[in-house]
């Protein structure tokens, strides 16, 4: 059981918009998580659950203000404050992986959002105009990696009618950038706590850092114990926490889920029958009822490592974390030249010992699908087998499922046909 | 050993049945609504057609985009593997197969074994693909296999802007009316037709032998149309609708030999 299928049994046959928006929802799932967490594979997706549902029902409950929160805004500003981040694009996933989604989406197309926009964008803009998410005092976007969130941002901070801040991220790492940077971010924790009515703390921001340096040296832990053979855990598995990546960064029970997972790790086991092939994922994965990872699982595919997951950042400095968090964001490998997105793929893929890799190309994204042709014609003259999967991590309506299916099929069959070529082990 | 492959695909379903490298018989019919009863259908007319019991295949491989729906197979393979089995069994010197069938096109590059090296689909919608060619003769009121002759008396192409079906054929029916003759609209198409297709190879990269497969390769004018857009000589099988099917009857010999 995952945590996804969980809820999905607690809301099956629920009226969406009013179960998801009441914090009374929060509450009962939480106690009922706490009973059957000995149903999950991993204790530290039980921690994940709970910490996610107990902020969700803090952000719903209007007690504390919200701060709506774009994908790779450094949050740990806003948990330094004390306040409530909302990832409205992890919403997006978790509304998504409840089969909610296509009102959401249908509110979006009503409303005009063009359908060749990315879906977790148009899932959000649906749900807001449709009053289901937590009302935001103030909304933060960065404008690296993701184009689309400012714009989508600023948009609904004039539908609610609060602050809009905006993260300014240069696309070279300078010295001069990494001030920029960090100026910006000390306005906006200073803009952030007028809003707030708070009194801005550095004691508390310096904690943040601290919690999210704990996150940082958990996740490489687990990211090392990952290299074993078989796989201990699945990508799949991890590309469920986006809860913690995306908005937990900060916080110390986005720590302690994944110093929970390095400790379940140590002494995990793989599944040799589920490593025919290893693959290193890029980008997300769908979180609709498609049957692509489903299909992976069942054809034997191990994903050994994804992306996500990778410790690009250096850690952070709590006596100075506007330039240590400005470091952070102006480190992101994939908003840099593609040849550095190249290296680092290349590089996972030799660590995790992977066979092939996996783009899948979400619709809509332009910042991980513009350069995927180049990131192949590279990858494949280091000799990786490399599949670009159209597909949509969100919106079903704009995936053909059959003909995603034949593509992962064929490249398991391309790889199938290179282990037979190298000794024997498979043939096509 | 007899062993038989089904392609199972969105407009035809063939099948053939093969005797070590001798193709015994092959059919192929329309798939219909059910593709599963086409399946059934087209290998029962292979069987007739070779005078064999079914019970005289020792493996039967299914492919296509129906493949999972054929009962009696003993693997299902994709069509993109199949396609490159086939075409190297016919061409062995073949390094590009180019398929473009009911509802969609690929490239595939292959190794000196036949082995699939990388490949690549053409998006989510049917636009070059036998659907497209199937609606837009509608509109000229022309056969699917009237076209290629069409094409062959124009002496001027027409501009085909719209490559989405939909579009396309209101592009088609403006022509008409336009006055515009038709031969010169059947070879505006085929250009559209492979010009993206040869878009969708170029990016694989071409490297001869290529070879086209599937439905539309039937087409001459669709052939000669992609070998001028691409620059190398396209050959074409005797019987190109069947080379998915041929592939998966070959791959079904290694299931026996496993």
């Amino acid at each position: 059981m995952d945590l996804y299928e969980f809820m999905r049994g607690m809301l099956r046959g629920q009226r969406w918009g009013k179960v998801l928006s009441s914090p009374l929802t929060y509450q009962l799932v939480e106690k009922a998580l706490l009973l059957a967490r000995g149903g999950f594979r991993w204790r530290a997706t039980y921690l994940m659950g709970r910490f996610a549902l107990t902020q969700t029902r803090r952000a719903y409950t209007g007690k504390v203000p919200v701060v709506w929160t774009s994908a790779f805004f450094p949050v740990e500003i806003v948990w330094g404050l004390g306040l409530c981040p909302f990832s409205p694009e992890v919403a997006a996933a978790f509304i998504t992986s409840l089969g909610f989604v296509d009102r959401a989406l249908n509110r979006a197309d009503q409303d005009g959002y063009s359908r060749d926009l990315c879906s977790f964008h148009r899932c959000i803009a649906g749900a807001a105009a449709d009053g289901y998410l937590p009302a935001p005092a103030a909304l933060v976007a960065s404008t690296h990696l993701c184009d689309g969130a400012p714009l989508l941002f600023q948009n609904l901070a004039g539908h609610y009618q609060v602050p809009y801040l905006l993260l300014d991220v240069p696309y070279q790492s300078t010295p001069e950038a990494e001030r920029y940077v960090a100026d910006q971010l000390a306005g906006i924790w200073n803009r952030l706590s007028e809003i707030a009515g708070r009194r801005p703390d550095p004691s508390s921001l310096a904690r943040a850092i601290d919690y999210s340096n704990q996150f940082r040296s958990h996740l490489e832990a687990v990211n090392a114990l990952r290299c074993r053979v078989p796989a201990p855990i699945q990508g799949s598995e991890m590309l469920n926490y986006l809860y913690v990546f995306f908005a937990g960064q900060g916080h110390e029970e986005a720590a302690a889920v994944f110093g929970c997972l390095a400790r379940e790790l140590e002494d995990a086991a793989g599944c040799e029958d589920r490593e025919r092939f290893r693959l290193l994922w890029l980008h997300l994965k769908p979180y609709h009822r498609g049957e692509l990872m489903h299909f992976l699982e069942e054809a034997g595919c191990s994903i050994a490592f994804e992306e996500m997951s990778y410790v690009y950042w250096p850690p952070l400095d709590p006596e100075r974390p506007f330039h240590s968090l400005a470091r952070k964001v102006l480190s992101h490998f994939a908003y840099k030249p593609l040849q550095r997105r190249v290296a680092v793929v290349d590089a996972l893929a030799r660590k995790y010992r992977v066979d092939g890799i996996v783009h899948f190309s979400h619709w809509g994204c332009r910042q991980s699908c513009g350069g995927s042709l180049i990131l192949r014609d590279a990858l494949q003259e280091k000799g990786w087998p490399v599949l670009l999967l159209d597909g949509d991590c969100l919106d079903e309506r704009n995936e053909a499922p059959g003909a995603v299916l034949t593509r992962a099929q064929a490249f398991l069959e391309v790889l199938e046909g290179r282990k037979a070529a190298c000794g024997g082990m498979g043939e096509q | 050993m007899i062993t038989g492959g089904i392609d199972v695909g969105s407009l035809s379903s063939e099948a053939v049945l093969l005797k070590g490298g001798e193709i015994l018989s092959y059919s192929i019919i329309d798939t219909g609504a059910d593709a599963r009863k086409a399946a059934e259908q087209v290998y029962q007319a292979a069987l007739e057609r070779a005078g064999l019991e079914s019970s005289e295949v020792d493996a039967v491989v299914a492919t296509g985009y129906g493949r999972l729906v054929v009962p009696f197979a003993a693997k299902q393979v994709t069509e993109i593997s199949c396609h490159a089995r086939g075409a190297f069994f016919l061409f062995p010197e073949v390094r590009t197969v180019i398929d473009i069938g009911g509802q969609d096109s690929k490239v595939i590059r292959i190794d000196g074994r036949g082995n699939v090296v990388d490949f690549m689909m053409n998006d989510k919608c049917a636009a070059g693909t036998g659907r497209f060619l199937e609606v837009i003769a509608r509109a000229l009121e022309l056969s699917v296999a009237e076209l290629g002759m069409e094409a062959e008396k124009a002496t001027r192409v027409a501009e085909i802007s719209s490559m989405c079906t939909v579009f396309a054929e209101s592009e088609v029916v403006s022509l008409i009316a336009q006055g515009v003759p038709r031969p010169e609209i059947v070879r505006g198409l085929h250009q559209a037709i492979a010009e993206r297709t040869a878009g969708l190879a170029q990016r694989l990269g071409v490297v001869p032998q290529v070879v086209m497969t599937g439905g539309v390769a039937k087409n001459s004018g669709v052939v000669a149309a992609l070998s001028q857009s691409l620059g190398v000589k396209v050959l074409v099988p005797q019987e190109p609708q069947i080379v998915g099917a041929l592939g998966a009857a070959l791959l079904a010999q290694k299931v026996v030999q496993s």
